[in-house]
Protein backbone atom coordinates (compact mmCIF):
# COMPACT_ATOMS: atom_id res chain seq x y z
CA UNK A 1 0.00 0.00 0.00
CA UNK A 2 0.59 3.50 -0.47
CA UNK A 3 0.13 6.76 1.22
CA UNK A 4 -1.19 10.27 -0.39
CA UNK A 5 2.48 11.44 0.02
CA UNK A 6 4.40 8.15 -1.91
CA UNK A 7 5.15 10.33 -4.98
CA UNK A 8 6.18 13.02 -2.67
CA UNK A 9 8.55 10.37 -1.03
CA UNK A 10 10.22 9.68 -4.16
CA UNK A 11 10.84 13.01 -5.44
CA UNK A 12 12.51 14.21 -2.12
CA UNK A 13 14.82 11.14 -2.64
CA UNK A 14 13.36 8.83 -0.51
CA UNK A 15 15.15 5.07 0.41
CA UNK A 16 11.57 3.01 0.19
CA UNK A 17 11.25 0.12 2.39
CA UNK A 18 8.11 -2.60 2.99
CA UNK A 19 6.60 -1.51 6.83
CA UNK A 20 3.52 -3.37 8.02
CA UNK A 21 2.69 -4.01 4.17
CA UNK A 22 3.18 -0.01 3.43
CA UNK A 23 6.07 1.15 0.89
CA UNK A 24 7.47 3.98 3.44
CA UNK A 25 10.54 6.40 3.61
CA UNK A 26 13.07 4.68 5.51
CA UNK A 27 15.35 7.87 4.91
CA UNK A 28 15.85 10.84 2.93
CA UNK A 29 19.07 12.37 3.34
CA UNK A 30 20.34 9.76 5.64
CA UNK A 31 19.03 9.00 9.02
CA UNK A 32 21.55 10.69 11.61
CA UNK A 33 20.85 13.92 9.37
CA UNK A 34 17.40 13.45 9.86
CA UNK A 35 17.28 12.73 13.39
CA UNK A 36 19.44 15.56 14.32
CA UNK A 37 16.92 18.10 12.57
CA UNK A 38 14.25 16.78 14.86
CA UNK A 39 16.48 17.02 17.97
CA UNK A 40 17.60 20.99 17.22
CA UNK A 41 14.52 22.05 14.78
CA UNK A 42 12.18 20.51 12.98
CA UNK A 43 11.32 17.56 11.02
CA UNK A 44 7.99 16.20 8.70
CA UNK A 45 6.74 12.87 8.93
CA UNK A 46 4.43 10.49 6.82
CA UNK A 47 2.57 8.83 9.30
CA UNK A 48 -0.52 7.61 6.96
CA UNK A 49 0.24 4.64 7.53
CA UNK A 50 -1.22 4.55 11.24
CA UNK A 51 -5.27 3.90 11.30
CA UNK A 52 -7.51 6.56 12.97
CA UNK A 53 -10.59 5.25 13.79
CA UNK A 54 -13.87 7.39 15.01
CA UNK A 55 -16.05 5.44 18.11
CA UNK A 56 -19.47 7.18 18.82
CA UNK A 57 -22.03 6.86 21.38
CA UNK A 58 -23.55 7.16 24.74
CA UNK A 59 -21.19 4.24 25.76
CA UNK A 60 -18.11 5.33 24.11
CA UNK A 61 -16.41 6.45 27.24
CA UNK A 62 -17.76 3.41 28.97
CA UNK A 63 -16.47 0.89 26.02
CA UNK A 64 -12.96 2.49 25.77
CA UNK A 65 -12.29 2.73 29.22
CA UNK A 66 -13.19 -1.15 29.51
CA UNK A 67 -10.58 -2.15 26.73
CA UNK A 68 -7.76 0.68 28.20
CA UNK A 69 -5.18 -0.59 30.68
CA UNK A 70 -5.03 3.87 31.55
CA UNK A 71 -8.21 5.72 32.80
CA UNK A 72 -9.86 7.02 29.61
CA UNK A 73 -13.58 7.82 30.55
CA UNK A 74 -12.82 10.70 33.53
CA UNK A 75 -10.23 12.53 31.07
CA UNK A 76 -10.67 15.97 30.09
CA UNK A 77 -12.39 16.72 26.77
CA UNK A 78 -9.56 17.75 23.72
CA UNK A 79 -7.76 15.62 25.76
CA UNK A 80 -5.10 12.60 24.13
CA UNK A 81 -4.23 9.54 26.21
CA UNK A 82 -1.29 6.75 25.38
CA UNK A 83 -3.04 3.31 26.49
CA UNK A 84 -2.47 -0.22 25.95
CA UNK A 85 -5.05 -2.74 24.83
CA UNK A 86 -5.04 -6.15 26.47
CA UNK A 87 -6.48 -9.31 25.34
CA UNK A 88 -8.03 -11.33 27.96
CA UNK A 89 -5.18 -13.60 28.69
CA UNK A 90 -2.77 -10.30 29.53
CA UNK A 91 -0.95 -9.79 26.30
CA UNK A 92 -0.58 -6.55 24.26
CA UNK A 93 -3.31 -6.10 21.12
CA UNK A 94 -1.72 -2.70 20.45
CA UNK A 95 -0.31 0.41 22.03
CA UNK A 96 -2.56 3.30 21.36
CA UNK A 97 -3.48 7.00 21.52
CA UNK A 98 -7.12 8.11 22.25
CA UNK A 99 -8.70 11.35 21.64
CA UNK A 100 -11.09 12.41 23.64
CA UNK A 101 -13.57 14.63 21.87
CA UNK A 102 -16.61 14.32 23.99
CA UNK A 103 -17.91 11.45 26.63
CA UNK A 104 -19.75 10.79 23.10
CA UNK A 105 -17.25 10.73 20.49
CA UNK A 106 -13.36 9.24 20.59
CA UNK A 107 -10.62 9.06 17.92
CA UNK A 108 -8.07 6.23 18.33
CA UNK A 109 -4.60 6.59 16.61
CA UNK A 110 -3.51 2.54 15.77
CA UNK A 111 -0.35 1.04 14.95
CA UNK A 112 0.03 0.69 10.87
CA UNK A 113 0.28 -2.92 11.46
CA UNK A 114 -2.10 -3.73 13.70
CA UNK A 115 -5.38 -1.89 12.02
CA UNK A 116 -7.71 -4.26 10.81
CA UNK A 117 -6.93 -6.54 13.80
CA UNK A 118 -7.40 -3.50 16.22
CA UNK A 119 -10.73 -2.75 14.41
CA UNK A 120 -12.01 -6.80 14.45
CA UNK A 121 -11.14 -6.28 18.34
CA UNK A 122 -13.07 -3.05 18.42
CA UNK A 123 -15.91 -4.72 16.83
CA UNK A 124 -15.73 -7.95 18.26
CA UNK A 125 -15.57 -6.19 22.00
CA UNK A 126 -18.34 -3.97 20.88
CA UNK A 127 -20.90 -5.82 21.21
CA UNK A 128 -23.93 -5.01 23.37
CA UNK A 129 -21.82 -1.60 23.56
CA UNK A 130 -23.83 1.10 22.72
CA UNK A 131 -21.07 2.58 20.18
CA UNK A 132 -20.95 2.48 16.47
CA UNK A 133 -17.20 2.35 15.10
CA UNK A 134 -16.28 3.75 12.31
CA UNK A 135 -12.64 3.40 10.48
CA UNK A 136 -11.00 6.73 8.80
CA UNK A 137 -8.10 4.76 6.97
CA UNK A 138 -8.52 7.20 4.15
CA UNK A 139 -7.13 10.24 5.97
CA UNK A 140 -3.37 11.23 6.22
CA UNK A 141 -1.79 12.09 9.31
CA UNK A 142 1.30 14.03 9.62
CA UNK A 143 3.91 14.73 12.60
CA UNK A 144 5.69 17.64 12.71
CA UNK A 145 8.33 17.33 15.69
CA UNK A 146 10.82 19.49 17.39
CA UNK A 147 11.82 22.12 19.40
CA UNK A 148 10.26 24.66 16.45
CA UNK A 149 7.42 22.36 15.12
CA UNK A 150 4.96 24.64 16.91
CA UNK A 151 6.07 27.90 15.97
CA UNK A 152 6.98 26.62 12.43
CA UNK A 153 3.04 25.53 11.76
CA UNK A 154 1.53 28.90 13.49
CA UNK A 155 2.57 30.50 10.19
CA UNK A 156 -0.22 27.83 8.55
CA UNK A 157 -2.37 27.21 11.48
CA UNK A 158 -2.23 29.92 13.87
CA UNK A 159 -4.07 27.79 16.91
CA UNK A 160 -0.72 25.35 17.13
CA UNK A 161 1.30 28.69 18.53
CA UNK A 162 -0.36 27.69 21.83
CA UNK A 163 -1.00 23.77 21.53
CA UNK A 164 -0.08 22.22 24.84
CA UNK A 165 1.15 18.36 24.93
CA UNK A 166 -1.57 15.83 25.07
CA UNK A 167 -4.01 18.16 23.79
CA UNK A 168 -6.31 18.27 20.74
CA UNK A 169 -8.40 20.45 18.88
CA UNK A 170 -10.10 21.09 15.54
CA UNK A 171 -8.57 23.59 13.42
CA UNK A 172 -9.74 25.25 9.76
CA UNK A 173 -6.66 24.64 6.68
CA UNK A 174 -7.63 26.01 3.20
CA UNK A 175 -11.44 25.72 4.05
CA UNK A 176 -11.09 21.65 5.61
CA UNK A 177 -11.48 20.60 8.98
CA UNK A 178 -8.27 19.10 10.27
CA UNK A 179 -6.92 18.13 14.20
CA UNK A 180 -3.91 19.21 15.16
CA UNK A 181 -2.59 17.21 18.29
CA UNK A 182 0.32 18.03 20.84
CA UNK A 183 0.93 14.34 20.62
CA UNK A 184 4.13 12.51 18.25
CA UNK A 185 6.98 9.77 19.23
CA UNK A 186 10.04 11.56 19.22
CA UNK A 187 10.37 13.39 23.10
CA UNK A 188 11.09 16.45 21.42
CA UNK A 189 7.78 18.57 21.23
CA UNK A 190 5.70 19.23 18.15
CA UNK A 191 2.39 18.18 16.96
CA UNK A 192 0.64 15.51 14.49
CA UNK A 193 -2.04 17.27 12.00
CA UNK A 194 -5.19 14.57 11.09
CA UNK A 195 -7.37 14.85 7.78
CA UNK A 196 -8.07 14.33 4.55
CA UNK A 197 -5.31 14.09 2.41
CA UNK A 198 -6.26 17.40 0.64
CA UNK A 199 -5.04 19.68 1.97
CA UNK A 200 -2.43 17.61 4.03
CA UNK A 201 -0.71 17.08 0.84
CA UNK A 202 -0.71 21.05 0.32
CA UNK A 203 0.48 21.48 3.58
CA UNK A 204 3.04 19.02 3.51
CA UNK A 205 4.39 20.50 0.32
CA UNK A 206 4.18 23.90 1.85
CA UNK A 207 6.01 23.26 4.73
CA UNK A 208 8.65 21.39 2.82
CA UNK A 209 9.29 24.17 0.64
CA UNK A 210 10.21 26.35 3.45
CA UNK A 211 13.27 23.88 3.80
CA UNK A 212 11.89 21.53 7.06
CA UNK A 213 13.12 18.19 6.74
CA UNK A 214 11.47 15.33 5.53
CA UNK A 215 12.14 12.30 8.29
CA UNK A 216 11.85 8.75 7.60
CA UNK A 217 11.40 5.91 9.69
CA UNK A 218 15.24 5.06 10.45
CA UNK A 219 15.19 8.06 12.22
CA UNK A 220 11.29 7.80 13.89
CA UNK A 221 13.22 4.60 15.01
CA UNK A 222 16.42 6.12 16.75
CA UNK A 223 14.22 9.37 17.79
CA UNK A 224 11.91 7.25 19.80
CA UNK A 225 13.99 4.59 21.33
CA UNK A 226 16.86 7.33 22.84
CA UNK A 227 13.14 8.28 24.55
CA UNK A 228 12.16 4.70 25.70
CA UNK A 229 9.00 4.64 23.97
CA UNK A 230 7.42 1.37 22.93
CA UNK A 231 7.18 -0.06 19.34
CA UNK A 232 4.67 -2.59 18.55
CA UNK A 233 6.23 -5.97 18.10
CA UNK A 234 9.11 -5.28 19.45
CA UNK A 235 8.44 -4.15 23.18
CA UNK A 236 4.84 -5.06 23.07
CA UNK A 237 3.33 -7.95 21.54
CA UNK A 238 0.57 -10.69 22.06
CA UNK A 239 3.23 -12.37 23.88
CA UNK A 240 4.74 -9.63 25.94
CA UNK A 241 2.47 -7.94 28.80
CA UNK A 242 1.68 -3.92 29.05
CA UNK A 243 3.17 -4.60 33.18
CA UNK A 244 6.24 -6.10 31.68
CA UNK A 245 7.19 -3.18 29.18
CA UNK A 246 8.50 -0.01 29.04
CA UNK A 247 4.21 1.49 28.79
CA UNK A 248 3.93 -0.47 32.01
CA UNK A 249 2.94 2.90 33.67
CA UNK A 250 -0.10 3.24 31.62
CA UNK A 251 -1.36 0.13 33.51
CA UNK A 252 -3.76 1.46 35.98
CA UNK A 253 -4.63 -1.45 38.30
CA UNK A 254 -6.71 0.70 40.91
CA UNK A 255 -9.57 0.83 37.77
CA UNK A 256 -12.37 -1.11 38.81
CA UNK A 257 -12.20 -3.48 35.79
CA UNK A 258 -10.70 -3.40 32.41
CA UNK A 259 -10.25 -5.72 29.98
CA UNK A 260 -7.01 -8.55 30.83
CA UNK A 261 -7.01 -7.01 34.35
CA UNK A 262 -7.44 -10.09 35.98
CA UNK A 263 -5.30 -11.76 33.74
CA UNK A 264 -2.40 -9.57 34.37
CA UNK A 265 -2.93 -9.96 38.34
CA UNK A 266 -1.91 -13.88 37.93
CA UNK A 267 0.79 -13.69 35.45
CA UNK A 268 2.94 -16.09 36.20
CA UNK A 269 6.51 -15.31 35.90
CA UNK A 270 6.33 -11.28 35.02
CA UNK A 271 9.56 -10.26 33.38
CA UNK A 272 10.66 -5.95 33.53
CA UNK A 273 11.91 -4.05 30.89
CA UNK A 274 15.16 -1.94 30.97
CA UNK A 275 17.06 0.43 29.44
CA UNK A 276 21.06 -0.83 28.97
CA UNK A 277 23.60 1.39 27.57
CA UNK A 278 26.87 -1.02 26.33
CA UNK A 279 30.22 0.11 27.72
CA UNK A 280 31.76 -2.28 25.32
CA UNK A 281 32.11 -1.78 21.66
CA UNK A 282 29.38 -2.75 19.47
CA UNK A 283 25.55 -2.30 18.88
CA UNK A 284 22.92 -5.05 20.66
CA UNK A 285 20.61 -5.44 18.38
CA UNK A 286 16.96 -6.86 19.40
CA UNK A 287 17.12 -10.76 19.98
CA UNK A 288 20.46 -10.67 21.35
CA UNK A 289 20.24 -12.61 24.47
CA UNK A 290 21.18 -10.73 28.52
CA UNK A 291 23.19 -11.96 30.77
CA UNK A 292 24.33 -10.88 34.56
CA UNK A 293 26.88 -12.64 36.43
CA UNK A 294 26.88 -15.26 33.42
CA UNK A 295 23.76 -15.91 33.73
CA UNK A 296 21.00 -15.60 30.93
CA UNK A 297 18.26 -13.01 32.04
CA UNK A 298 16.20 -12.05 28.92
CA UNK A 299 17.12 -10.26 25.57
CA UNK A 300 17.51 -7.09 23.95
CA UNK A 301 13.87 -6.13 21.92
CA UNK A 302 15.63 -2.94 20.28
CA UNK A 303 18.57 -1.72 20.15
CA UNK A 304 20.70 1.02 18.02
CA UNK A 305 23.92 3.39 18.42
CA UNK A 306 22.16 6.45 19.79
CA UNK A 307 22.59 9.74 17.50
CA UNK A 308 22.24 12.13 20.40
CA UNK A 309 24.35 10.41 22.97
CA UNK A 310 26.90 8.72 20.60
CA UNK A 311 26.14 5.52 22.93
CA UNK A 312 24.76 2.08 21.59
CA UNK A 313 21.38 1.99 24.01
CA UNK A 314 18.87 -1.04 23.92
CA UNK A 315 16.03 -1.84 25.60
CA UNK A 316 15.77 -4.97 27.33
CA UNK A 317 13.42 -7.31 28.72
CA UNK A 318 14.70 -9.46 31.44
CA UNK A 319 13.49 -11.94 34.36
CA UNK A 320 14.05 -10.40 37.93
CA UNK A 321 14.74 -7.00 39.06
CA UNK A 322 17.25 -4.40 38.31
CA UNK A 323 19.26 -1.34 39.86
CA UNK A 324 20.11 1.63 38.08
CA UNK A 325 24.23 1.30 37.83
CA UNK A 326 24.42 -2.96 37.22
CA UNK A 327 26.51 -4.68 35.08
CA UNK A 328 25.13 -6.72 32.62
CA UNK A 329 26.54 -8.26 29.23
CA UNK A 330 24.91 -8.42 25.78
CA UNK A 331 26.03 -11.51 23.70
CA UNK A 332 27.37 -9.88 20.55
CA UNK A 333 27.54 -12.52 17.83
CA UNK A 334 29.37 -14.81 20.39
CA UNK A 335 31.62 -11.70 22.42
CA UNK A 336 30.08 -10.56 25.75
CA UNK A 337 29.99 -7.22 26.25
CA UNK A 338 29.76 -5.13 29.03
CA UNK A 339 26.48 -3.11 29.73
CA UNK A 340 24.87 -1.07 32.29
CA UNK A 341 21.07 -0.68 33.67
CA UNK A 342 20.24 2.97 33.10
CA UNK A 343 17.40 5.50 33.34
CA UNK A 344 14.86 6.05 30.94
CA UNK A 345 14.54 8.30 28.85
CA UNK A 346 18.02 7.78 27.62
CA UNK A 347 17.70 11.26 26.72
CA UNK A 348 16.00 14.85 27.27
CA UNK A 349 15.47 17.91 25.35
CA UNK A 350 16.61 20.56 26.84
CA UNK A 351 13.29 23.19 27.43
CA UNK B 1 39.19 -2.91 -9.34
CA UNK B 2 36.84 -6.29 -8.71
CA UNK B 3 33.85 -7.23 -7.24
CA UNK B 4 32.01 -9.77 -5.26
CA UNK B 5 27.99 -10.40 -5.61
CA UNK B 6 27.46 -9.19 -1.89
CA UNK B 7 29.01 -5.82 -2.48
CA UNK B 8 32.69 -6.01 -1.82
CA UNK B 9 35.28 -4.10 -4.00
CA UNK B 10 38.87 -5.28 -3.62
CA UNK B 11 41.97 -3.12 -5.37
CA UNK B 12 45.05 -5.44 -6.24
CA UNK B 13 48.96 -4.24 -6.01
CA UNK B 14 51.31 -6.72 -6.32
CA UNK B 15 50.23 -9.34 -3.74
CA UNK B 16 48.48 -7.18 -1.45
CA UNK B 17 44.28 -6.43 -2.19
CA UNK B 18 42.84 -3.37 -0.30
CA UNK B 19 38.85 -4.18 0.32
CA UNK B 20 36.19 -2.73 1.25
CA UNK B 21 32.44 -2.12 0.47
CA UNK B 22 30.83 -0.12 -2.90
CA UNK B 23 28.90 3.04 -3.05
CA UNK B 24 25.62 0.76 -4.03
CA UNK B 25 26.37 -1.57 -0.43
CA UNK B 26 26.56 2.35 1.47
CA UNK B 27 24.01 3.89 0.07
CA UNK B 28 21.72 0.27 0.68
CA UNK B 29 22.95 0.69 4.41
CA UNK B 30 22.60 4.40 5.57
CA UNK B 31 24.48 5.76 7.88
CA UNK B 32 27.22 3.48 8.86
CA UNK B 33 28.03 4.29 13.13
CA UNK B 34 30.06 1.55 14.16
CA UNK B 35 32.58 -1.39 12.60
CA UNK B 36 33.50 -4.44 14.26
CA UNK B 37 37.06 -4.96 12.46
CA UNK B 38 38.96 -8.16 11.76
CA UNK B 39 42.77 -8.09 13.57
CA UNK B 40 45.81 -8.48 11.45
CA UNK B 41 47.75 -11.79 10.87
CA UNK B 42 43.99 -13.90 10.18
CA UNK B 43 43.95 -16.07 8.26
CA UNK B 44 41.03 -16.27 5.34
CA UNK B 45 39.71 -18.18 3.07
CA UNK B 46 37.69 -16.00 0.24
CA UNK B 47 33.91 -15.98 1.42
CA UNK B 48 34.45 -16.13 5.34
CA UNK B 49 33.21 -13.07 7.29
CA UNK B 50 35.39 -10.63 8.18
CA UNK B 51 33.91 -7.71 9.76
CA UNK B 52 30.61 -6.39 10.19
CA UNK B 53 28.76 -3.04 9.54
CA UNK B 54 26.52 -1.63 11.73
CA UNK B 55 24.59 0.93 10.34
CA UNK B 56 22.05 2.89 12.24
CA UNK B 57 19.31 0.07 11.24
CA UNK B 58 20.81 -3.12 11.11
CA UNK B 59 24.22 -4.75 10.78
CA UNK B 60 25.64 -6.43 7.85
CA UNK B 61 28.69 -9.12 7.37
CA UNK B 62 31.54 -8.90 5.09
CA UNK B 63 32.97 -11.59 3.52
CA UNK B 64 36.72 -11.88 2.19
CA UNK B 65 36.70 -11.78 -1.71
CA UNK B 66 39.43 -13.72 -1.88
CA UNK B 67 42.14 -15.65 0.67
CA UNK B 68 45.10 -14.98 2.61
CA UNK B 69 46.06 -13.08 5.31
CA UNK B 70 44.90 -9.95 7.05
CA UNK B 71 48.27 -7.54 6.86
CA UNK B 72 46.67 -4.22 8.03
CA UNK B 73 43.50 -2.62 9.22
CA UNK B 74 42.27 1.05 8.20
CA UNK B 75 42.70 2.48 11.61
CA UNK B 76 40.81 5.84 10.65
CA UNK B 77 37.37 3.69 10.70
CA UNK B 78 37.72 2.81 14.64
CA UNK B 79 36.92 6.54 15.56
CA UNK B 80 35.09 7.30 12.35
CA UNK B 81 33.15 4.68 11.03
CA UNK B 82 31.35 7.18 9.02
CA UNK B 83 34.32 7.56 6.16
CA UNK B 84 32.60 4.45 4.41
CA UNK B 85 29.68 6.58 3.79
CA UNK B 86 31.91 9.49 2.63
CA UNK B 87 34.50 7.58 0.96
CA UNK B 88 33.29 4.30 0.53
CA UNK B 89 35.54 2.85 -2.58
CA UNK B 90 39.02 5.44 -1.43
CA UNK B 91 39.25 6.51 2.44
CA UNK B 92 36.88 4.14 3.49
CA UNK B 93 38.78 0.96 3.13
CA UNK B 94 38.69 -1.56 5.45
CA UNK B 95 41.26 -3.96 5.45
CA UNK B 96 44.41 -5.10 3.25
CA UNK B 97 44.93 -8.73 2.63
CA UNK B 98 47.95 -10.89 0.97
CA UNK B 99 46.78 -12.60 -1.40
CA UNK B 100 47.34 -16.58 -1.01
CA UNK B 101 45.75 -17.30 -4.87
CA UNK B 102 45.95 -14.17 -6.89
CA UNK B 103 43.96 -16.47 -9.49
CA UNK B 104 40.42 -16.60 -7.23
CA UNK B 105 40.50 -12.56 -8.76
CA UNK B 106 39.38 -14.06 -12.06
CA UNK B 107 36.00 -15.42 -10.65
CA UNK B 108 35.23 -11.49 -9.49
CA UNK B 109 33.19 -9.12 -11.49
CA UNK B 110 34.86 -6.21 -13.07
CA UNK B 111 32.95 -3.04 -12.74
CA UNK B 112 30.83 -3.08 -15.85
CA UNK B 113 29.42 -6.45 -14.46
CA UNK B 114 28.71 -5.35 -11.23
CA UNK B 115 27.10 -2.07 -12.05
CA UNK B 116 24.94 -4.48 -14.32
CA UNK B 117 24.30 -6.68 -11.44
CA UNK B 118 22.79 -4.14 -9.32
CA UNK B 119 20.70 -2.30 -12.46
Amino acid sequence: MKTAFYERHLSLGAKIVEFSGWEMPVSYKGVIQEHRAVREDAGLFDVSHMGRVVIQGAEAALFLDYLSTNEIAGKKNGTATYTVWCTSEGGSVDDLIIYKVNPEEFHVVLNAGNREKDLEHLNRMSQGWEVAIEPRFQDGIIALQGPRALEILSSYIPEAKKLKPMTFQPVMYRGKDLIISGTGYTGSGGCEVFGPSLPLTELWDALIAEGVEPIGLGARDTLRLEMGYALYGHELSEQIAPTESVSAWTVKMEKKEFLGKDALKLLPHPRKAYGIVLKDAGIAREGYPVYKSGVPIGRVTSGTMSPSLKKAIALVLVEGNLEEGENLEVDIRGRRAAAEVVALPFWRQKR
Amino acid sequence: MKYTESHEWIEVQGKTGTVGVTDYAQKELGDIVYVELPVAGKKLRAGDEVAVLESTKAAADIYSPVSGTIIEINPALSASSGLINESPQDKGWIFKIELDQPEELNQLMDEDQYLKSVH
